[in-house]
């Protein structure tokens, strides 16, 4: 029936205008804000420009295993990232566990526990900047009215404690977001199988193990995964802190990728060590997701 | 991202261009936020008063000005007609060409070179090659290095003026021996120097460095930065931190000036800019202590690093012409002199010399003699990554992770990986 598969395609036709339509903008700026730069980065990672024109070259992916420089911003960023990740989810979760009681001036903790996560990172790079100068900040001051001997204690200057400081201050910045999004989770768990839990005779550690971490695991995944993103592509505290010194003790791979794009107009370089980063990143969330993605959610997307 | 925010901007441009149809001559002047570019601004608001000429002024942060010239030059837009630009730039923008050569303008104009009123280290900058080729800028902020010590301090102890490095070496040991109270009292330090990497380390450097006999190129262009001059001089460098406040080796212009103002320690390397503020009640605790001097010897002659801001046309300026009349007004004695009443030190010896400006700036004489012996950092387009590199390794040094030795040795391969890399 050839008229009436016409009369269906024009139909169809329409109907698939109208939704093609509207998706039509949110596509658009998808393309040239997102898709476009990213194969754009790409082409210039593969790039390397000579006399006569651009040529393709692998050698900017080359360079990175000899360039002593990126390996070792790619190993600080990783220190810094598992350091300040154990340190914000442990912190977090004990804060969460322990405002999930009733205990008087629950309120006041929670609201004061959330400042450090309101105020911008460039703010709070400047304040423990100075904070944390050696001589005429306030964290030595304090210690020199207790007697302590701060001569040592140069902070974000002495290559020992530089990456410990800046760690410490995404910790404090950070430790409220864990916080906040575990006690929610914790708060949605139901009353019934702690209730169970009793009945069965279970000590309290054997409730936290095996029903409290369980239920929690969407939101551990959650705190996991946002917190890491955000880790390997610090920039901005460590900018102000220590603009990756003293020397090249705190450079992380943002830092360098700024500096070689920016500063030496390396473009190809910095977008090839970018993807590189990119990819890394969706590996570790991947892996995040593949192992505390909990069994029933996975069953029913499937 | 980048490129579509340029595209957008180039549509804007086009778009105004088209539809601002005006009779009326127009620059577009590129300028650095702060006291040098606001001098030129200022400027160009006289310039347009007086003739017909309308001339926008687009201001940028130090940090973001050099990204934002070379966009430009590199994508060949001619959006800006003038640029300010810092003297270690420069052999970037004239070794791609991007610049006007200014030498048949100036002829057009009667004049076989720029006015020999210039100081020669200043000019020999705008020349690329250096001091030999054609110009392709002109000079507008004389800033080079000074020695800055506690006169009083030094009276105090019966010290010797600063002459030679091992004289400051003594001098700090004796005044911050004198000078300290108790474990955690008030302390003055002998020194303070900046050691944070990069162009902080290598700045502070470079003097004791060139005073050492160091040398960062061999004649055929190789990196000798391990020389053991270079390796002595480092050592120097470390042994002088000694009498530097803890926490050098991540300091920055604005530790040093702090520690100064504040009286805390008794000498530094530093800019000129920094001078006015010794004599400002509200941030000074020294004022009429501070003197300030050219730079020490050792083997060789004392030699200042220069840090000259230079005015250039691109290549691709519509107005080239039109440019050109405005940079030399600018750079005129007469308009110096104005930029140095708000606070620029100039680039004619004639003004080092004005009565007027003299009872301004005592230290003017000084300046001038420093500013005629001193030295450009190296002239290599490869400067910014070759400074980033050693600087790093400097500040390693200082922070006492790498031994001198190593220090220097790390760097020079480093910087002969980034010179093969521009081959």
């Amino acid at each position: 029936m050839p008229k009436s598969r016409r009369f269906f395609n024009a139909q169809n036709k329409r109907e698939l205008l109208l939704p093609l339509l509207f998706i039509a903008p949110a596509l658009a700026v998808l393309l040239s804000l997102s898709i476009y730069p990213l194969i754009y980065s790409i082409t210039i990672g593969l790039q390397q420009e000579a006399a006569s024109g651009a040529r393709w070259t692998l050698e900017n992916f080359a360079r990175m295993a000899t360039d002593g420089f990126f390996l070792t911003a790619m190993a600080h960023t990783f220190v810094y990232a598992i350091a300040a990740l154990s340190c914000e989810f442990l912190l977090g979760l004990g804060l969460a566990l322990l405002l999930n009681k009733q205990i008087r001036g629950r309120g006041l903790f929670r609201a004061s526990l959330l400042v450090p996560m309101m105020l911008p990172t460039v703010v709070v790079g400047v304040v423990w900047r100075l904070m944390l100068n050696p001589n005429f900040g306030a964290v030595n001051g304090t210690l020199k009215q207790f007697g302590i001997n701060t001569e040592s204690l140069t902070w974000t200057a002495s290559p020992r404690l530089a990456m410990l400081s800046v760690i410490a201050v995404d910790v404090w910045q950070w430790t409220p977001f864990a916080f906040l999004v575990l006690l929610a989770g914790l708060q949605a768990i139901p009353q019934e199988p702690y209730e169970a839990a009793l009945i069965d005779g279970s000590s309290r550690w054997q409730t936290f193990v095996h029903v409290t971490l369980p239920l929690l695991k969407p939101s551990i995944l959650i705190v996991l995964l946002l917190r890491t993103m955000d880790l390997l592509r610090v920039f901005d505290q460590i900018f102000i802190l220590t603009e990756g010194g003293p020397g090249f003790a705190t450079e992380t791979i943002s830092l360098y990728i700024y500096r070689t794009a920016f500063r030496f107009f390396d473009f190809g370089y910095a977008a090839a060590m970018s993807f590189v980063l990119l990819a890394l990143t969706n590996v570790i969330s991947a892996l995040y997701i593949r192992f505390l993605q909990p069994q029933q959610a996975t069953e029913v997307t499937k | 991202m980048r490129l579509t925010t340029l595209l957008i901007l180039v549509l804007l441009v086009s778009l105004s261009c088209i539809t601002s149809q005006t009779p009326r001559k127009q620059l577009t002047l590129a300028v650095v936020s702060g006291v040098e570019g606001d001098s030129l601004k200022q400027a160009a608001r006289d310039y347009e008063s007086q003739t017909q000429t309308h001339i926008d002024v687009v201001e940028f942060p130090y940090t973001n000005l050099f990204e934002k010239e070379l966009i430009d030059l590199k994508a060949r837009t001619g959006a800006y007609d003038l640029i300010m630009l810092d003297d270690p730039w420069f052999p970037r923008f004239a070794s791609e060409q991007f610049l006007t050569d200014l030498s048949p303008l100036l002829q057009k104009r009667g004049q076989s070179g720029p006015d020999p009123d210039f100081v020669g280290a200043s000019l020999a900058l705008c020349r690329y090659p250096y001091q030999t080729g054609p110009f392709y800028a002109l000079p507008y902020v004389g800033n080079s290095q000074l020695f800055f010590y506690r006169k009083d301090l030094f009276e105090k102890y019966s010290l010797n003026a600063p002459a030679t490095w091992n004289d400051v070496l003594a001098a700090a040991k004796t005044i911050q021996e004198k000078e300290t109270a108790g474990a955690n009292g008030a302390k003055t330090y002998g020194y303070v120097m900046r050691a944070a990497q990069g162009n902080a380390a290598v700045a502070d450097f470079m003097p004791i460095f060139w005073a050492f006999a160091g040398e960062m190129f061999d004649a055929s262009g190789k990196p000798t930065v391990n020389s053991p001059e270079g390796i002595a001089a480092l050592q120097f460098m470390i042994e002088l931190g000694k009498y530097s406040p803890p926490g050098y080796a991540s300091f920055n212009a604005d530790d040093v000036g702090a520690h100064l103002l504040q009286g805390t320690a008794a000498m530094s390397i530093n800019w000129p800019a920094w001078i006015s503020a010794f004599d400002n009640p509200s941030k000074s605790k020294v004022i009429g202590k501070m003197e300030f001097t050219t730079l020490p010897r050792a083997q060789k002659p004392g030699q200042a690093e220069i840090g000259n801001w230079l005015i250039a046309i691109p290549r691709d300026s519509h107005n080239a012409e039109l440019a050109m009349d405005f940079l030399l007004w600018a750079t005129s004695a007469e308009q110096m002199k104005r930029s140095a009443e708000r606070g620029n030190p100039p680039t004619r010896k004639s003004l080092f010399q004005d009565a007027q400006l003299l009872a301004k700036y005592p230290a003017y004489p000084a300046q001038l003699r420093s500013l005629e012996s001193s030295r450009p950092r190296p002239r290599t387009p490869q400067w910014n990554e070759i400074e980033n590199a050693f600087g790093i390794f400097l500040s390693k040094a200082n922070s006492g992770v790498l031994s001198p030795a190593e220090a220097m040795n790390q760097a020079n391969a480093e910087i002969e990986k980034i010179l093969q890399r521009a081959k």
